[in-house]
C-alpha cells in the first residue's frame, strides 16, 4: 500500500474501456461477466439437443409443427435452470455475507437487485436464442414452403424476463441453500402440471406459454398452414408474463431498504400494473374460441386480416388423375400418390370420377367434451370438371414414424373418394357398401353377411369386368336402386 | 478464556459415555447440515405428492410424470445438504465425518422414500412403492455425485436435468419411438432388474463418494 | 463537523449496545478503542447507515441520514470496511472495487482510472485481474479497503482494517491512514492499540456502550501514569488503565 496520492502506473494496466457505458451498462456488463448461467449453458444445451431438437427432427420438417413443438419443449428445458440460476444469484448477497457492506451504498438495492436479474436474464435469452436459431436454421434448410413462425420463438423470450424474475425474486426473499433447488423444481413442476387444467378452448390455464394452439391437437401440420399463425394467444400468453415480470420485479422493490420512497413507490405500482396486465391477459385468455382453421381465436385481440388463407401454388403428381397437394406437404406427396393410385385407377374414367384431387384446409371443431372434430368442410366433390377435396389425416407426422400412413391414407382418403364416387357414405345402401369395399379390397362389413359375400365377390372380378359393370350402373348405385343381389 | 469464578465448561467424558457422545456428534453434524430444514421440504414433497393424487386426475404417462417431479424434489434437497458450512477446518478434523456424510445421506434418502410412498397409500401412485424407491435412490444418488463434482449449492442442476430427460422418455412410451435404456430408469416399470441395477449403481456411487470426498468445496459462481 | 453524534443510542432486543454516546468529528484520523463488545461496531454501523440509531441525533457530513435523499447523499461521500468483509469469490479485484465504484455512484466516466488508483493504492496492482477466492486473507482486506476509498470518501469508517495484514503492509497501511486523514474523517475501529498511536490524533475509548475517555494517543498513554495498569507499551498502560477506572 501507499499513501502517495498520485496513482503510479500499474504494474500490469487496467485495461481500458472501448466503448463508454452508462453506469447501468458498467453493472450490467460486470454481472454478465460472473453469472451462473454460463455453468448451465452446456447442462442446457445438451437437454434441449435431447428433447426439442432431436424429437423436432423427427417430424417432417414443415415450420408449424417444428415451432410448435419447440415452444412446450424448449420452455420445460429452461424453466427449472433459468429459475434455480436466479434464485441462485437472487440469494447472493445473503450467501456471501456482502448485504453489510452493499447496504451502505449510495444506489438503491433494486438497482443492484435488477442489474443481477437483466444478467441472468439476458445469458438465458442468448441460450434460447441459439438453441432456437440452430433448429431454425435446419428447418430453413430442409422445409418445401412457408417460413419460421416468429410468434412461439416471442412467447419464449417473453417467457425467460419471468422465469428469471421468479427464482430472483424467490432468492432474494428467502436466502437459503434449499431455495434455488427447491424453486427449480417447483417452477417445472407448476409450469407442467398448468397444462392438466386445460379444458376446452376457453380455458384460463391457456395463457400458459407451454400452449402453442389447441391443446388438445398439439402440433398438427393443418394448423397455420392455409391460414396465418394467429397471434391471439401469443399476444395474451406475451401480456402475461410481461405483467408477471412487472409484478415480482415491483415486488422485489416494496420493500423497505430497497430505495427511497419515489422508487419504491414507483416498483408498488409497477406491481400493481403487471399484476392487472397478467390478471387481463388471463382473462383474454379463457375467452378464446377454437377457430375453424384449428387456432385459438380471442375476440378482444383477433384481426380479421388473419382469417385470410395464405396463397400457394399446389405441388401435383404427373398421374391421369392429378393429385394436388399444398407445397408444404410436398414431402408427403409421393406415399400420397401411392397410396391412392389403386383407388384412382378404379375410379378413373367413371361417370361423375373426378379429374382431379385437390387438398383443402381442414376444418376444426371443440366438441362439448374435451375433444376436437377435426372435417371437411363443404361437399367432397364439387366443380366442372369434377374435383375431389382431399383433407389428409390429421398428426401426419406420428402415422408416418409409425410406418402405417399409406394405410391411414388409403382408409380414408381412397373411401371418401370412392364414397363420393358410388354414393356411399353415413346412409350407404348395402350395394353401394359392398361396392366400396370390393373397390378398396377392404373389409368393414360385417362378416359372413350378404354384404360381404358381395363384397368379395365384386373384388374378385377382373378390373375391366369391374369397370365395365360401373360404367354401366354407376347412375343407379348412386341413386340406390341397385340391390346385392344386382352385383356381379 | 474465563475469568476467575466465571462458569467453566464441564472437563471429561458427558454421563452416558461414547454412545452419548456419538448422539452428540450425529446431532450437530444434522444441525450443521440443516438437515431438519431438509426433512421439512421432504415432508412438504410428499403432501404436494398426496395432494396432487388425491386432488388431480392423473392417466398415462402424466400419471408416472407426476411422482418423478416430487422424488426430483426430495433428491435436490438431499443434494443441498451435502454443502458444509466449515470447509477446510471440518475437513482437519477425525475419522468420524465420512461415517457421519453416509449417515445422513442414507438417513436422508429412507426419509423421502418412505414419505412419498406413504404419500401414495390409498391413491393411484403409478409404478407403486418400488418404483418411488428406485427413482428417489437413483435421483438422489445422481444429486451426490454433482454435490461431489459441482459443490453442494450447484448440485441440484445434475437431478433437474435428469428429471426432464425421464419426463421425456416417459413421453416416448406413449408416443414412440420409444426410449428403453435401463440408465433412464424411471421410464423402465417397477420389476424391471436392469434399471434397479442402474440406479442401484448410481445411488451407491454417489453416497460413497460423498462420504468419502464430500462435497466439493468451491462456489461455482459468485 | 462530518460526524455529529448526540446521545445516540442503539438496541438489539434488550442487549443496549451503545447507550447515549455524544461526539464529534472533523478531518482527521480518530481511533475507536474498545474491548470486545464495547459497542464499536455497532456505533460504525450507524455512522455508515446500515443501521438506524434507537435514539438520539445523527449527522453525517452535515446531513441527516434519516432521510432517504440525505442518506443517499452522504453514502456518495461514504468508505466503509465492515468487520467481517464479504465477497463475490468469482469477482476479480478490479470488478470487485469497480462494483463498489458504481453503487457509489461515482461518474462512470471517473470509475475506470479511480478503480485503478484504488488497487494501486493498497498495493494491489499486480493482483488486479486475479479471482478473489484466490487470493489471501490480508489481500482481501486490502481489497476491502480499495472499495471503501474508491470513491475518495470524506467519511471513511473502518472497522478492524488491519485484522490479518501482515507487518509491512501495516506500516504502509497505517501511512495511508494518515494520508487520508489530511482531508477526510476516518473512523478506526481496531483492537490494536499501536495503530492508534501510529495513525491516529485521536483516540475515543468505548466501554459497555458509552465513550469513557477522550483525547489524543499522548493523553491515554498518561493515563497510566500513577497506576500499575498491566500492558507492554504506554498506550496499553493507558488503555488498561481508563477501563480499570470505569470498571472500578
Amino acid at each position: 500500500m501507499t499513501a502517495a496520492p498520485v496513482v503510479p502506473a500499474p504494474a500490469r494496466p487496467v485495461r481500458a474501456l472501448r466503448v463508454p457505458l452508462t453506469a447501468a451498462g458498467r453493472m450490467l456488463r460486470l454481472e454478465l461477466r460472473r453469472n451462473v448461467m454460463p455453468w448451465l449453458l452446456p447442462l442446457t444445451a445438451g437437454l434441449f439437443w435431447f428433447i426439442t431438437y432431436r424429437p423436432s427432427m423427427a417430424y417432417p420438417p414443415m415450420w408449424n409443427l417444428r415451432a410448435m413443438t419447440m415452444q412446450g419443449t424448449s420452455l420445460a428445458v429452461l424453466v427449472p435452470t433459468v429459475v434455480g440460476a436466479a434464485a441462485w444469484l437472487g440469494s447472493r448477497e445473503g450467501r456471501h455475507g456482502m448485504a453489510e457492506l452493499v447496504s451502505g451504498t449510495a444506489r438503491p438495492r433494486w438497482f443492484r437487485q435488477l442489474a443481477a436479474w437483466a444478467a441472468t436474464t439476458c445469458w438465458a435469452v442468448v441460450a434460447y436464442l441459439g438453441c432456437v436459431g440452430v433448429l431454425y436454421g435446419v428447418t430453413a434448410r430442409q422445409a418445401a414452403w412457408g417460413g419460421p413462425l416468429w410468434w412461439p420463438v416471442v412467447v419464449g423470450v417473453a417467457s425467460l424476463p419471468a422465469f428469471s424474475a421468479l427464482g430472483f425474486v424467490a432468492g432474494a426473499l428467502r436466502p437459503s441453500r434449499f431455495t434455488p433447488p427447491l424453486v427449480a423444481v417447483a417452477a417445472f413442476l407448476a409450469f407442467e402440471i398448468s397444462a392438466q387444467f386445460i379444458h376446452g378452448d376457453h380455458s384460463y390455464w391457456q395463457v400458459s406459454p407451454l400452449v402453442a394452439g389447441p391443446w388438445e391437437i398439439g402440433p398438427d401440420e393443418g394448423v397455420a398452414t392455409f391460414y396465418p399463425y394467429l397471434p391471439d394467444l401469443p399476444i395474451a400468453q406475451v401480456m402475461f408474463l410481461a405483467g408477471l415480470t412487472a409484478a415480482l420485479l415491483g415486488a422485489l422493490g416494496v420493500p423497505a431498504g430497497a430505495g427511497g420512497r419515489w422508487l419504491r413507490g414507483s416498483a408498488a405500482a409497477t406491481a400493481v400494473v403487471g399484476l392487472v396486465v397478467a390478471a387481463t391477459a388471463v382473462g383474454l385468455a379463457g375467452t378464446g374460441r377454437l377457430d375453424v382453421h384449428g387456432m385459438i381465436a380471442i375476440p378482444a385481440l383477433h384481426d380479421a386480416a388473419d382469417d385470410d388463407p395464405i396463397r400457394y401454388s399446389p405441388v401435383c403428381s404427373r398421374t391421369a388423375v392429378p393429385v394436388c397437394l399444398h407445397p408444404a406437404y410436398a414431402g408427403y406427396l409421393p406415399v400420397v400418390v401411392d397410396a391412392l393410385e389403386p383407388v384412382l385407377r378404379e375410379v378413373a374414367g367413371l361417370p361423375g370420377a373426378p379429374a382431379r384431387i385437390s387438398q383443402v384446409a381442414a376444418t376444426y371443431r371443440q366438441d362439448p367434451g374435451n375433444g376436437v372434430r377435426i372435417g371437411r368442410a363443404g361437399p367432397p366433390v364439387s366443380g366442372t370438371p369434377p374435383v375431389f377435396h382431399l383433407v389428409l389425416p390429421s398428426h401426419l407426422a406420428r402415422r408416418t414414424a409409425t410406418g402405417d400412413f399409406a394405410a391411414e391414407v388409403r382408409a380414408t382418403v381412397g373411401r371418401d373418394l370412392v364414397d363420393a364416387v358410388v354414393g356411399g357414405g353415413r346412409g350407404a345402401t348395402p350395394a353401394q357398401q359392398a361396392v366400396a369395399d370390393g373397390m378398396l379390397r377392404t373389409s368393414t362389413l360385417p362378416p359372413g353377411s350378404p354384404a360381404a359375400a358381395a363384397a368379395r365377390r365384386f373384388a374378385a372380378l377382373p378390373a375391366a369386368a369391374r369397370h365395365a359393370w360401373l360404367v354401366d350402373h354407376l347412375a343407379a348405385l348412386r341413386t340406390g336402386d341397385v340391390t346385392l343381389g344386382q352385383l356381379p | 478464556m474465563s475469568r476467575g469464578g466465571a462458569r467453566t465448561l464441564p472437563s471429561g467424558s458427558p454421563p452416558g459415555g461414547a454412545a452419548r457422545v456419538g448422539l452428540r456428534l450425529a446431532h450437530l453434524h444434522l444441525a450443521s447440515r440443516r438437515v431438519p430444514a431438509a426433512l421439512a421440504a421432504v415432508a412438504a414433497c410428499a403432501v404436494g405428492l398426496r395432494i396432487a393424487l388425491l386432488h388431480g386426475h392423473w392417466t398415462a404417462y402424466g400419471a408416472r410424470q407426476l411422482p418423478l417431479i416430487f422424488e426430483t424434489g426430495c433428491a435436490v434437497v438431499i443434494a443441498a445438504t451435502t454443502a458444509s458450512p466449515f470447509g477446510e477446518p471440518e475437513r482437519a478434523t477425525g475419522r468420524w465425518l465420512p461415517f457421519l456424510r453416509l449417515g445422513t445421506a442414507l438417513v436422508l434418502t429412507a426419509a423421502a422414500a418412505g414419505a412419498l410412498a406413504a404419500a401414495g397409500t390409498g391413491a393411484h401412485l403409478a409404478g407403486g412403492t418400488l418404483d418411488v424407491l428406485r427413482d428417489t435412490a437413483g435421483l438422489t444418488g445422481l444429486g451426490l455425485l454433482c454435490a461431489a463434482a459441482l459443490g453442494g449449492p450447484l448440485a441440484w442442476a445434475g437431478p433437474a436435468g435428469y428429471l426432464m430427460v425421464a419426463l421425456y422418455a416417459l413421453y416416448t412410451q406413449w408416443h414412440g419411438p420409444a426410449l428403453t435404456t435401463p440408465w433412464i430408469w424411471p421410464a423402465r416399470p417397477p420389476h424391471d432388474v436392469g434399471a434397479a441395477i442402474c440406479a442401484g449403481l448410481v445411488f451407491a456411487g454417489g453416497v460413497l463418494l460423498i462420504a468419502v470426498r464430500g462435497a466439493r468445496d468451491t462456489v461455482a459462481g459468485s | 463537523m462530518n460526524v455529529e453524534l448526540i446521545e445516540v443510542t442503539r438496541r438489539f432486543g434488550r442487549t443496549r449496545a451503545v447507550a447515549g454516546v455524544t461526539m464529534e468529528a472533523g478531518p482527521g484520523v480518530l481511533g475507536l478503542l474498545g474491548p470486545n463488545g464495547a459497542g464499536k461496531t455497532s456505533l460504525l454501523r450507524m455512522m455508515a447507515t446500515v443501521i438506524p440509531p434507537s435514539s438520539g441525533r445523527i449527522r453525517l457530513l452535515g446531513r441527516d441520514p434519516g432521510g432517504y435523499g440525505q442518506r443517499r447523499q452522504i453514502r456518495r461521500g461514504l468508505g466503509y470496511v465492515p468487520q467481517n468483509l464479504g465477497y463475490y469469490p468469482r469477482f476479480t479485484v478490479v470488478e470487485f472495487v469497480e462494483y463498489f465504484a458504481l453503487l457509489k455512484e461515482m461518474p462512470p466516466a471517473r470509475v475506470h482510472h479511480a478503480v485503478a488508483a484504488a488497487v494501486e493504492r493498497v498495493g494491489l496492482g499486480d493482483k488486479a485481474r486475479a479471482k478473489l477466492a484466490t487470493l489471501s486473507g490480508g489481500m482481501l482486506r486490502r481489497v476491502g479497503i480499495a472499495q471503501a476509498i474508491v470513491n475518495e470518501p470524506e467519511l471513511l469508517l473502518l472497522d478492524e482494517p488491519t485484522a490479518g495484514l501482515d507487518p509491512e503492509q501495516r506500516v504502509a497501511f497505517r501511512a495511508l491512514l494518515r494520508d487520508l486523514g489530511q482531508a477526510a474523517t476516518v473512523v478506526v475501529s481496531t483492537h490494536l492499540v499501536e495503530d492508534v498511536g501510529a495513525a491516529c490524533a485521536r483516540v475515543a475509548l468505548m466501554d459497555r456502550g458509552r465513550i469513557v475517555f477522550r483525547g489524543t494517543p499522548d493523553e491515554l498513554a498518561g493515563r497510566a501514569e500513577g497506576t500499575s495498569a498491566a500492558g507492554d507499551a504506554p498506550l496499553e498502560r493507558g488503555y488498561s488503565a481508563v477501563l480499570a477506572e470505569v470498571r472500578s
